[in-house]
């Protein structure tokens, strides 16, 4: 098995960027899985049974990360030696704090009850239209190699992943799941 | 006459590179165990030809359990001793067992831990795993006995829903019945695949399991003999039981007005209750008669009254195709299991919300049990794997406890396993050297509104200045949906120790000592069983002896009569001593002083036999 410290990217076999075809991740990692999976190794002693977890954890770790957006942003910007976790506020911006404040203010003023679903669909909608912006703005810069700015939009689409799920959740609670 | 090996049409018999694994369904009402034979996998029935062994053990004082349908014969002469549903008390603590009891069936051992509860029965008190091994070991004897041979493996299903707790004791179950488990499979997964094996289905299936006492839903994506389960979600604590005890309430308010009952009367009414249930699965109406009371109930009115229990499945549906981000248009295949599903009022309910029929061409009460037994044969290494795989997520976030007793979320359900996620932490005092951590799982905020699975204390984290130290912590789930920790201190890679306190059931210690117990209650038993065969041995031959001295003693001469009467008295003073093996000597002593009597018996009859008949019949008895 490929070293379990790999690149996510050449674990996979594809190039690095951000732009990824989703249908060809989902066949490699059903590929790798069906050779390196525990049960693979249900007759081995129990020392290659535990590499295989740790293997197949990894190869886990590894497509979730691919298949999301957010996290497959965040895995570029730390290959590229970017410290993600410690934001300054001056690398924000005030236009992006402005604008969240705004979608907030929209989700908060909502009715708490079902008469709300309609408003959370158009705010969903409106949502993640950003979302997208943002991340073909993210795709283009790491492309240019414009760090700094891809990870200022990072932020951005950060904060707009964490509002979408939160409108996600006003939904559920208005459905009484 | 040589002896023929008999065996049921469709079997062959085992050839010797096979392996001898099976898959068992531990349900709550029936258990099963499904093993592959020539290419297919068949449910292993009992001597008299049933498949599900209820789940159901009753214990009396000095003997040995008894498992199955004798033991549900006397669940309502004898409830006290009887434990039935033991899967619903599996991770259990005894408040929530006690609460859950509206019957008050079950009778706790007061001196137990409230956590690690266990059951009184006139055998001595009971814990839930024990109870469990005890089903387990007779689905363990019947597969043997069928197989003629010794298990090498077995995969067992649990409740896709089913937290870390009642997985580790379902395993603990097994170590204790001295079964090697090759893999905890969820229930809906194993469905899935036993729908899924003859089919080249590619698509989205979703998995509506009722059973017994748990109810699981599992959206699973097929594609190219893969089996990806994209979310699950259930609930322990909803089954075919609850509709039993739906109709029995309401019988009980229509015969005695509402009056309290006793544990017997309580077990006769849930018993008839059960049989109406069944009835309704085919009948529009049934006559009811009970006591002195008579009266008819509709399938129609038996739905209503079930209601809220419907609901709460559909609602669990809605919840999982939306944590799968799929719509009801998805779904290609809904397959129906669980002995519940036969119930129409949960066909219709189903049928209405995916705008279609289920499948239900598998006996429901069968599909687990056949795709655990499909997952055994490939990992013992008796069919080839191909592509066929399974990949299951765990059911319930695992999160920390964290300042304030917030929950940290460390890994989200439904996230595929295996799967590790690390976590670093830091030393709050200078010079400290141990730390704690209290591991939950569940989806709530607070620590108090999740299940607690474990305590785990850090050693050994060499002394630094506050905040220098970082440990690193690791937290594992393996393919059964198991977590285990590891911590490891950054700065000097050092490994910390680790203890785990389970917040529920045995510790680590307690379960080996059961198992230590029960090696010796199974060296005892072997003990017992070799005696009553030498004695039965013994008492065979002395009686043929008895009987061939009474017609033939005038072959032996005074000597050799004298000779065999002393083997025999001597083998009468080694039965009293009850010791198989001096029995065994003392019969064998007897074979051989009285053959030569036989030999001469065996050419008087011979003898006189061919003399009364002719050559030709003789002839043709030979050919």
């Amino acid at each position: 098995m490929q070293k379990i410290s790999q690149n996510f990217f050449d674990l996979f076999g594809i190039p690095e960027s951000f732009t990824v075809d989703l249908e060809l991740i989902g066949e490699k990692y059903r590929d790798l899985q069906a050779k390196f999976h525990p049960d693979r190794f249900a007759h081995a002693d129990e020392q290659e049974k535990l590499a295989a977890v740790q293997q197949s954890s990894y190869l886990n770790e590894a497509f979730d990360t691919l298949v999301s957006p957010i996290k497959r942003a965040a895995y570029i910007l730390t290959l590229h030696n970017l410290d993600i976790e410690h934001v300054d506020q001056s690398e924000l911006g005030m236009d992006l704090l402005m604008e969240q404040m705004q979608l907030r203010e929209a989700l908060d003023g909502l009715s708490k009850d079902e008469s709300a679903m309609m408003e959370l669909s158009k705010l969903k909608t409106e949502v993640t239209g950003k979302l997208q912006q943002k991340q073909q703005s993210f795709s283009l810069d790491i492309d240019k190699g414009k760090l700094s700015m891809a990870k200022k939009r990072f932020y951005e689409m950060q904060f707009l992943t964490k509002l979408l799920k939160e409108i996600e959740i006003n939904e559920e609670q208005r459905l009484g799941y | 006459m040589s002896l023929l090996q008999i065996s049921e049409p469709g079997f062959e018999s085992p050839v010797s590179t096979h392996r001898l694994a099976v898959g068992i369904d531990l349900g709550t009402t029936n258990s099963l165990v499904a093993t592959g034979c020539g290419g297919r996998v068949e449910i292993l029935p009992d001597l008299d030809g049933e498949y599900l062994l209820p789940s159901v053990v009753q214990y009396r004082k000095g003997s040995p359990p008894v498992v199955g349908e004798k033991a549900k014969a006397a669940a309502v002469a004898d409830p006290e001793n009887t434990v039935i549903s033991v899967k619903r008390l599996l991770g259990k603590s005894a408040t929530e067992i006690k609460n859950s009891d509206t019957v008050g069936r079950y009778r706790l051992d007061s001196s137990r831990d409230e956590k690690a509860p266990a059951l009184l029965t006139a055998n001595g008190s009971r814990d839930p795993v024990q109870v469990s091994a005890d089903i387990l070991k007779a689905l363990i004897a019947r597969a043997e006995d069928f197989l003629k041979g010794k298990l090498e493996g077995a995969v067992i299903t649990v409740p896709a829903y089913f937290n870390d707790a009642q997985r580790q004791q379902t395993r603990d179950a097994a170590r204790l019945a001295g079964l090697k488990v090759l893999r905890l499979l969820n229930e809906p997964t194993a469905a899935a695949v036993a729908y899924g094996l003859d089919s080249k289905d590619q698509g989205n299936v979703v998995v509506f399991d009722l059973g017994g006492g748990t109810f699981d839903v599992s959206l699973l994506s097929l594609k190219k003999g893969i089996f990806q389960v994209l979310a699950t979600g259930g609930d322990t604590a909803l089954g075919g039981d609850d509709f039993d005890n739906v109709l029995a309430e309401w019988l009980s308010l229509q015969v005695f007005g509402g009056k309290k009952l006793d544990l017997g009367e309580q077990s006769k009414l849930l018993h008839y209750a059960n049989q109406i249930k069944h009835q309704l699965s085919d009948l529009e109406s049934v006559e009811l008669s009970y006591a002195d009371w008579s009266g008819r109930l509709s399938h129609v009115q038996f739905s209503t009254l079930c209601e809220d229990l419907i609901n709460r499945t559909i609602k669990t549906c809605r919840r999982v195709l939306r944590d799968a981000s799929k719509s009801v248009g998805d779904i290609d295949n809904i397959v129906m299991v669980g002995g519940a599903t036969r119930m129409p009022a949960i066909r219709a309910a189903v049928t209405q919300y995916f705008g279609k029929p289920p499948l239900t061409h598998i006996d429901p009460d069968r599909a687990v049990a056949i795709g655990a037994g499909v997952q055994a044969e490939i990992l013992i290494g008796n069919k080839a794997a191909n592509n066929f795989l399974l990949l299951d997520v765990n059911p319930l976030s695992l999160g920390i406890e964290t300042m304030g007793e917030l929950v940290e979320k460390i890994i989200p359900r439904n996230t595929t396993i295996p799967v590790a996620r690390a976590q670093e932490f830091t030393t709050f005092k200078d010079g400290q050297t141990a730390m704690k951590l209290h591991v939950v799982q569940g989806e709530r905020e607070l620590v108090s509104d999740c299940r607690s699975l474990a305590h785990f204390e850090l050693r050994g984290i060499p002394p630094m200045v506050a905040g220098a130290a970082k440990v690193r912590v690791t937290f594992q789930v393996d393919a059964d949906g198991l977590l285990s920790v590891i911590a490891e201190e950054c700065s000097t890679g050092q490994t910390a120790e680790i203890q785990v306190k389970p917040s529920y059931g045995l510790d680590a210690d307690s379960i080996e000592q059961m198992l230590k117990l029960s090696h010796e209650h199974a060296h005892e038993d072997m003990e017992l069983r070799a005696l009553k065969e030498a004695q039965l041995e013994a008492s065979q031959l002395m009686e043929a002896i008895d009987a061939a001295i009474e017609v033939d003693g005038g072959l032996l001469t005074k000597e050799e009569a004298r000779v065999i009467s002393s083997a025999i008295t001597e083998l009468k003073q080694a039965l009293d001593k009850e010791s198989s093996g001096r029995i065994h000597e003392q019969t064998e002593k007897l074979n051989k002083v009285s053959s030569e009597f036989a030999a001469r018996r065996m050419d008087l009859h011979i003898g006189k036999g061919l003399r009364g008949e002719s050559i030709d019949a003789v002839d043709q008895s030979n050919k």
